[in-house]
């Protein structure tokens, strides 16, 4: 851990101009994130921040830290992977909507059954940006795209339900209608000792529909807070989840009060338990030995 | 007396063959012989068929051997599902169980005479000794020691260890039923002695364990820390080893939620700076290709153990083959360059493995290691391997100047940058599966990718001239030659002898380096090669199709390569040895005659 030192939002921007469209929601998911690790004050050098690929994915490069840009639906397993090498760094994941209930869909459920506390954005555009317009899992049924030309035959995923369901310690929902918002739910969602789980309504500005532009967002978007709800009543938090695609519910969702042991901290106090007196490497063929 | 005996036992599962097996490995390590054991089943994991071989020597053992000296049949259903696992000549001693009541002479082995048939009432003796046919297993060692002078005391004393817990009642038991099938065999003697040298090495230090863990014990001395995998036969014992081992050595293991993620956390685990590998077999080797591909770029070091049984698909899976030296070199999009090793016996997976490493950590890249089932499967008594002969590589760190202007995947004379970690201060930087500039930034620039195409390949140019990565034994200026790796090179390494001593002028080649094809030091094998055989058991002759595709190949070398699950026999390939021997001296002679 390191020590507690000043850090700005600024100290987390990287020298790379990101190449997303003008007006997409993702300049001001990355300007959340900014904020909410200079609240948090962990020096770039302790961050490890994974994404899989899509336009959202290129997020780790415009950010000032370790960062892997890596393959498409796979940002969940390599992070894990970091944390249980080594617990001490701050793991963040993110990608869009296809990135992590499409193609990687198969990760989330056993990342939050394991407890691993990372922090995983997803920017939920409800379309494919980067290969220009398809359906995404989180599309509208009835959607007309390139790929569903006659308005689409799918049920949308539910983010906030699905994870919920799987037993995610910290759920929560954010958008650029509300910055400051936004970057406190990231920071929440950071500091939870477990996976964390942050879906951003991020407008694509391309291909995306109207109504999920900011001005349609901002007209759906209700603050959870003002609604009286309560973080800790996971029941309340899956009613209102239901909403999803209908209201944009803007707060944390759940918070378990009694956070679980994490995974990556079992692993230690295992190592701790188990190292004493082990065979020292270089003699592990000992095991081998038969008299 | 014997220098060396082979048996091939099968029964159905519940016969517990293959724990008599064990029995008798185990009992004849004790007793100082060498010994091999592998295990062959059917896909079943109740009932079905499962057969062993074990090989016992007063030598050490190249293989678990060709034709068998001695084969039991608990029901011929089951023994014959084998096939050529098992294979009976006229030198075998044939042992069966009479209750299946096929008289001696009527024994299902279509044109084979063996040397001597024996029905035995396997189950009948059990049942009168022990009060219940589950001894069988323990009676058919009580004839081997009989007969053979294999196991005696060390295999009782074996029984006994496993089953105190059981209470005496049941050691008792086994002990009447071993002594019957002993008794037995004195009443009923061999025709001809095929008893045992004694070893005269009794008490001496020996390990015994199978490749698979071996493979996780010499990843953990390299230093691995972190393995990820998902469970598929046969690999699976590696993560197992893990599971209960890397803990003890500030390590993590992550039984994953598919292959993918098993190579993926691994991956994440090398990015964060540890050591770390990931096991798997066939179906999931093709799964994780595009994470080799992603640890190529991003040029991270990882160890990939791949078990080959036999495919496409699910194929054979708890068969051996050599079908994935294509998908190994070359499953990965893009142009890549990804070191692959093969071990060859149990004891020399250690070395490979700590060599995969030292390769991945070295050259920052993926290495495959090439296992198959039977090495990772059998057993193998081996002597003990002395540690602190091997040198550990580390990656490269940068140092304080390096991180000055830090760029992770700058242009070296060799290739190789100064690789960081989150953790590290003035590391930070961005990997990626994006092509990237020496910062990391990512591009599309065809010049750039040119460039980084060169680093990436040429950096291995050294690996080309490790020529300690390749065995060559028999005479260098030998005209015959055997190429062989993996599991099918100890039985070239049998035939070599053989052939050499019936005067043979012959030699063998067996590289630990399979991928990239180490260009010269074939040709320079090659140079006196006038006729030889690629042997392999991978049905599209695998391993002869990459050589001949990066090298002018001798016109007369030709390819001896059959389907998994179809053991070679070193017999036959010194049998291919003489006839390519006569074609060569028919052209000789064909030479010397006056041209009209």
């Amino acid at each position: 851990m390191s020590a507690t030192c000043e850090f700005q939002a600024k100290d987390y921007k990287s020298d790379l101009k990101p190449i997303w469209c003008p007006g997409c929601g993702d300049y001001s998911v990355v300007q959340g994130i900014y904020r909410a690790l200079a609240a948090i004050g962990r020096p770039p050098h302790e961050i490890a921040f994974i994404s899989g690929i899509g336009c959202s994915s290129r997020i780790p490069g415009y950010t000032t830290a370790y960062g892997f840009n890596t393959v498409h639906g796979r940002a969940l397993p390599i992070a894990q992977g970091i944390k249980l090498a080594n617990p001490d760094l701050l793991v963040l994941a993110a990608g869009g909507d296809g990135d992590g209930f499409s193609i990687g869909g198969g990760h989330i459920a056993h990342l939050i059954r394991r407890n691993i506390d990372i922090t995983y954005i997803v920017m939920d555009n409800q379309i494919y940006g980067l290969t220009k317009g398809q359906l995404s899992p989180t599309s509208q049924k009835g959607r007309i795209t390139v790929t569903s030309q006659h308005g689409s035959l799918e049920e949308p995923v539910n983010p906030l339900l699905y994870t919920l369901a799987y037993g995610a310690g910290f759920v929560a929902q954010a958008s650029p209608t509300d910055l400051a918002s936004m970057a406190s739910i990231i920071e929440e969602a950071i500091r939870y000792p477990g996976f964390a789980f942050v879906n951003i309504q991020s407008p694509c500005v391309t291909y995306g529909e109207e109504a999920q532009q900011i001005k349609g967002l901002k007209a759906i978007s209700e603050n959870l807070s003002t609604l009286g709800h309560n973080p800790a009543d996971r029941l309340a938090a899956m009613d209102l989840a239901q909403q999803y695609g209908r209201k944009l519910h803007l707060g944390v969702f759940y918070r378990n009060p009694e956070p679980a042991p994490t995974y990556d901290g079992l692993i230690r106090e295992r190592q701790a338990a188990l190292s004493k007196g082990a065979l020292p490497k270089e003699r592990i063929l000992d095991l081998f030995i038969k008299k | 007396m014997r220098k060396d005996l082979v048996f091939g036992m099968a029964g159905s599962g519940g016969d517990g063959i293959v724990s008599a097996g064990d029995s008798l490995l185990q009992a004849a390590s004790a007793e100082g012989y060498h010994g091999v054991m592998t295990k062959s089943f059917g896909s079943q994991i109740r009932g079905g068929e499962s057969s062993c071989r074990v090989r016992i020597s007063t030598e050490p053992i190249p293989n678990p051997g060709g034709n068998l000296d001695v084969a039991v049949a608990l029901n011929w259903e089951d023994f014959l599902k084998f096939g050529a696992e098992l294979p009976v000549s006229g030198t075998t001693v044939v042992i069966y169980e009479a209750a299946t009541g096929v008289a001696e002479n009527q024994i299902p082995l279509v044109g084979v005479t063996p040397l001597q048939v024996i029905a035995v009432p396997i189950a009948g003796i059990a049942k009168e000794t022990a009060g219940t046919e589950r001894a069988k297993n323990t009676v058919v060692l009580g004839l081997i020691a009989g007969w053979f002078g294999i196991g005696g005391q060390a295999v009782m004393a074996g029984i006994k260890k496993k089953l105190a817990k059981k209470g005496e009642e049941l050691v008792a038991a086994n002990q009447r039923a071993f002594d019957a099938g002993v008794a037995f065999a004195k009443e009923h003697p061999l025709k001809t002695d095929m008893t045992v040298i004694p070893s005269g090495n009794k008490g001496a230090l020996k390990l015994l364990t199978d490749g698979n863990d071996m493979a996780a014990a010499a990843a953990i001395f390299a230093g691995c820390q972190f393995f990820g995998g998902y469970p598929i036969t046969p690999s699976t014992e590696i993560m197992q080893f893990f599971t209960n081992h890397v803990w003890k050595y500030g390590g993590a293991v992550l039984q994953a939620e598919d292959e993918i993620a098993g190579i993926g956390a691994a991956v994440g685990a090398s990015f964060a700076g540890k050591k770390a590998m990931t096991a798997t077999s066939g179906p999931g080797l093709s799964l994780k290709s595009e994470m080799m591909g992603l640890a190529s770029i991003a040029e991270l070091p990882l160890v990939i153990v791949d078990v080959q049984r036999g495919g496409p698909s699910t194929g054979l899976p708890t068969k051996t083959e050599q079908s994935d030296l294509f998908a190994a070199a070359f499953s990965a999009h893009g142009d890549v360059i990804r070191p692959v090793l093969a071990p060859t016996s149990v004891a020399d997976t250690f070395r490979v493995v700590v060599e995969a490493f030292n390769i991945a950590e070295h050259y920052q890249t993926p290495v495959i290691v090439l296992s198959d089932q039977e090495i990772s499967q059998r057993k193998e008594t081996m002597d003990p391997i002395d540690t602190t002969q091997f040198k550990i590589e580390e990656r490269l760190r940068p140092t304080a100047a390096d991180l000055q202007e830090y760029k992770r995947f700058r242009i070296t004379e060799n290739g190789i940058s100064p690789i960081s970690h989150p953790g590290m201060p003035g590391g930070a930087y961005l990997a990626a599966g994006i092509e990237h500039s020496e910062t990391g930034a990512p591009t599309n620039s065809g010049s750039v990718h040119q460039r980084m195409n060169d680093k990436r390949t040429k950096k291995f140019d050294p690996l080309l001239n490790r020529e300690d990565l390749f065995e060559i034994t028999g005479n260098p200026d030998a005209p015959l030659a055997l190429v062989a790796w993996g599991s099918v090179a100890g039985v070239c390494r049998e035939a070599l002898q053989m052939a050499q001593a019936e005067g043979l002028n012959v030699k063998l080649m067996v590289p630990y380096l399979l991928y990239p094809v180490a260009e010269a030091t074939y040709n320079r094998f090659f140079a006196s090669v006038q006729k030889g055989l690629v042997v392999e058991q991978s049905h599209l002759a695998q391993t002869f199709k990459v050589l001949r595709m990066h090298l002018d190949l001798p016109k007369g070398l030709k390819s001896l390569a059959r389907s998994g699950a179809n053991p070679f026999l070193p017999g036959e390939i010194v049998e291919a040895l003489h006839h390519l021997l006569a074609e060569l001296q028919r052209s000789h002679e064909g030479k010397l005659q006056p041209q009209e």
